[in-house]
């Protein structure tokens, strides 16, 4: 059967952003993926070494627009560690609710991705019209829906005022109810169990050999979560499960997603509920003593590392950044190898790929070197069919 | 769980391949050299239980230019192995058929920083656009953008 | 290319093209933040759809480009193809503060520093990221020019003056 080279360009409506691949396929069967990793690359490591703490963070903060608290987050952490700087209670927990607000915002925006990467719009109506509280809510605590700039070295900048937290209390009891609902619907919809049941298996050595992190690993059984090996900002004071699956295909990373969004509810109940008083901050000092440091944090999309190194200036020498979907990247390679060419979105979806953090792929191999070429579009409206081809069955 | 690693118990196994200090309650940092991080990685795999590659972090300190190898296993304490490399002559071997993550990791630090990982298997551009010139590592210290260079863009059109 | 406004085909052609603008979107390697509150326009809460605008993948489809995000050396070829592929008459939103200056990553070594230095940009849409209300904003900014182009025949009236701004007649909500 001929080898058949399919690129799909950079342009497409699907994903957020822009992708490349190069899929070879053998007829219907993916033979082999590469890496290409340019059309978001930045230059944001150069560039935050020559800005001191203050100025660095809006930087940081927008090398992803989903997962921006998360990069803030961890620099900030890293150099009050090197600092030896202790925040307040309060300030702990107001950027531990900010992290699980931003988880949840993130897993349900997955959650309505992956329903209209198989064709059930209805469901990615839904999880967005419901992820709009959230954003609410992180509007009310922050003034911004996206890159909330809620951290400084030292604590928080801003307080919440009681009405803030009671009005995020009143949304917490509806966002459960339609989470259950979602729950429930991806155990026993027939349209989600076909598409996502079976595909895109990656069995539990595979994961941890090829270094896969997060939700991605977790569901392979992998029992991976920095928020208890490595505990940071509140996660000790405050009680949580981690959740995994056994199954390692799409469905367990759905299963795995749902499980934590409603762990991340119940962690931000808990800690709007017993916010500490006190001060949001302390004064820092200006310039970092000379140190090293691996902060590691678990952004929605799994382990996030930043390596600091600072030498005694107000500035940073080195922030060395590695994101998750960087790490799931080869666990994705393999585990599209023998897919269906129709499987691909739901597949690459299902890492829940953040490619600002990291960038692109390209996949290529053929041993008959034709080249067909098909837009991200079509190989959607082709998932969409093998959908409905199978519901007819 | 296992319990956290502890100095001595690292100093001890890894003896032979560097020196090793607890930065952290739960990271140790090993000082090795370019001829031994090979088999020192190959040993904390084997005899440390580290079976997880975290990240390689690479530095460029003015003088020299640095490698940090980060690994971590079910006892859940990370191993950071460091070398120094010439700036001249930044080859050190390459980890990607000990640890598979490790491809990635190299092929990046390649094009940013120049180091060169001998014996991996296809290290090409990945981070910078394929008009960038050869030879030009940007996250070195001394790098600075040429005005007369094309870096990339509309060819043809002033930047 | 000015055409005859006074014919009855032209009027219905230039009456369709206002009430259902048919979009396309371009990530020229932005931080995906401007991208998500543009899908949040399409969901039931904010649902630009009731204007009749469809966000369509292939650009030979649509009537605006959307262009989010300071663009990268790499995408910046790829977005001058996009742009020709359009068929007149199109017209082009810049959103964000990356789509004006690069935002925050003025000066960065892989980065444009505008837009404009690829294509020509019609509308700016202020904010990091602006909220889907002030893309709807942008949006009917540009349906409005749309209009007032097609009163005059193209888009050679908006000449700019000896100072070098823009000169757009005074079409209302237009941003410039």
């Amino acid at each position: 059967m001929a080898n058949v080279i399919v690129p799909i360009g950079p342009h497409h409506p699907a994903l957020k952003e822009p992708v490349n691949f190069r899929i070879v396929a053998d007829g219907e069967r993916i033979v082999r993926l590469e890496l290409d990793l340019s059309y978001n690359h930045r230059g944001i490591e150069k560039a935050a070494e020559q800005r001191d703490f203050i100025r660095v963070l809006p930087l940081l903060e927008r090398v992803c627009g989903i997962c921006s608290h998360s990069h803030s987050t961890v620099f900030v952490k890293g150099i009050e560690e090197i600092m030896e700087l202790e925040i307040p209670p309060r300030a702990r927990f107001i950027r531990t609710i900010i992290a699980e607000l931003e988880r949840m915002h993130s897993h349900l925006l997955w959650l309505g991705v992956a329903a209209h990467e198989v064709g059930f719009n209805t469901l990615f109506m839904w999880t967005w019209r419901d992820r709009e509280a959230v954003q609410d809510t992180l509007e009310e605590m922050s003034g911004n829906r996206v890159h909330y700039g809620m951290n400084e070295v030292g604590g928080i900048r801003r307080d919440l005022t009681p009405s803030e937290v009671n009005a995020a209390l009143a949304r917490l009891p509806h966002l459960e109810e339609r989470i259950r609902e979602y729950a429930k619907m991806v155990n026993d919809q027939e349209t989600l169990l076909i598409r996502f049941k079976g595909v895109g298996k990656l069995s539990r050595d595979e994961a941890l050999a090829y270094g896969a992190v997060g939700p991605t690993a977790r569901a392979s059984g992998v029992d991976y979560d920095i928020r208890r090996d490595d505990p940071y900002l509140a996660y000790t004071e405050v009680p949580w499960n981690v959740v995994t699956d056994t199954s390692g295909d799409v469905y367990g990373r759905t299963r795995v997603r749902i499980g934590e969004l409603q762990e991340s509810i119940r962690i931000v109940r808990y800690c709007l509920e017993n916010l500490p008083e006190g001060p949001v901050r302390v004064n820092a000092p200006k310039t970092a003593p000379m140190g090293e440091i691996l902060s590691r944090y678990e952004a929605p999309r799994g382990e996030l590392a930043h390596f600091i190194r600072t030498n005694g200036t107000d500035k940073v020498e080195r922030v060395d950044i590695r994101t998750p979907t960087l790490a799931n990247w080869t666990s994705v390679a393999l585990c599209l190898v023998n897919q269906n060419l129709a499987d691909i979105p739901v597949i690459v979806a299902a890492i829940d790929p953040c490619l600002s953090c990291t960038s692109r792929i390209t996949v290529v191999n053929s041993k008959k070197r034709t080249t067909g070429i098909v837009t991200f579009d079509e190989l959607r409206k082709q998932s969409h069919l093998r959908a409905s081809m199978q519901e007819r069955r | 769980m296992k319990p956290l690693l502890t100095r001595d118990f690292v100093a001890e196994t890894m003896k032979e391949w560097g020196t090793a200090e607890q930065v952290r309650h739960n990271r140790i940092r090993i000082t090795a050299t370019p001829e031994t991080v090979r088999t020192a990685i190959t040993n904390a795999r084997e005899l440390l239980e580290c079976d997880r590659l975290i990240t390689i972090s690479a530095v460029d300190n003015g003088k020299t230019l640095e490698l940090v190898y980060h690994l971590t296993g079910p006892h859940r304490s990370v191993i950071s192995i460091a070398i120094e490399l010439p700036r001249d002559k930044p080859e050190v071997p390459t980890m990607s058929d000990l640890l598979p993550p490790a491809g990635i990791y190299e092929r990046q630090i390649h094009d940013l920083l120049g180091i060169v990982f001998l014996g991996h298997p296809d290290l090409k551009r990945i981070m910078l656009n394929e008009d960038w010139p050869l030879e030009e590592y940007p996250l070195r210290k001394d790098w600075k953008k040429d005005p007369g260079t094309f870096y990339g863009g509309i060819p043809g059109e002033r930047i | 290319m000015a055409v005859p406004v006074s014919s009855l085909s032209q009027r219905l052609v230039n009456w369709a093209r206002q009430r259902s603008p048919w979009i396309t979107l371009f990530n020229s390697g932005a931080c995906n933040a401007c991208d998500i509150e543009i899908i949040a326009c399409l969901m039931p809460r904010f649902d630009i759809e009731r204007f009749g605008i469809l966000v369509k993948g292939s650009p030979r489809h649509a009537d605006i480009l959307i262009v989010t995000g300071h663009v990268t050396l790499k995408q910046a070829s790829r977005l001058r193809r996009v742009w020709e592929q359009i068929p007149e008459p199109k017209y082009v939103i810049a959103m964000g503060a990356c789509g004006a200056s690069a935002g925050a990553f003025h000066g960065l070594y892989h980065v444009m520093d505008t837009v404009e230095q690829v294509i020509p940009v019609d509308i700016y849409v202020a904010g990091c990221p602006p909220r889907p209300d002030e893309i709807i904003n942008g949006v009917v900014a540009c349906l409005n020019l749309m209009s007032a182009d097609a009163v005059h025949g193209g888009k050679e009236w908006r000449q700019k003056t000896s100072a070098g701004i823009p000169h757009t007649g005074g079409a209302p909500g237009v941003t410039r």
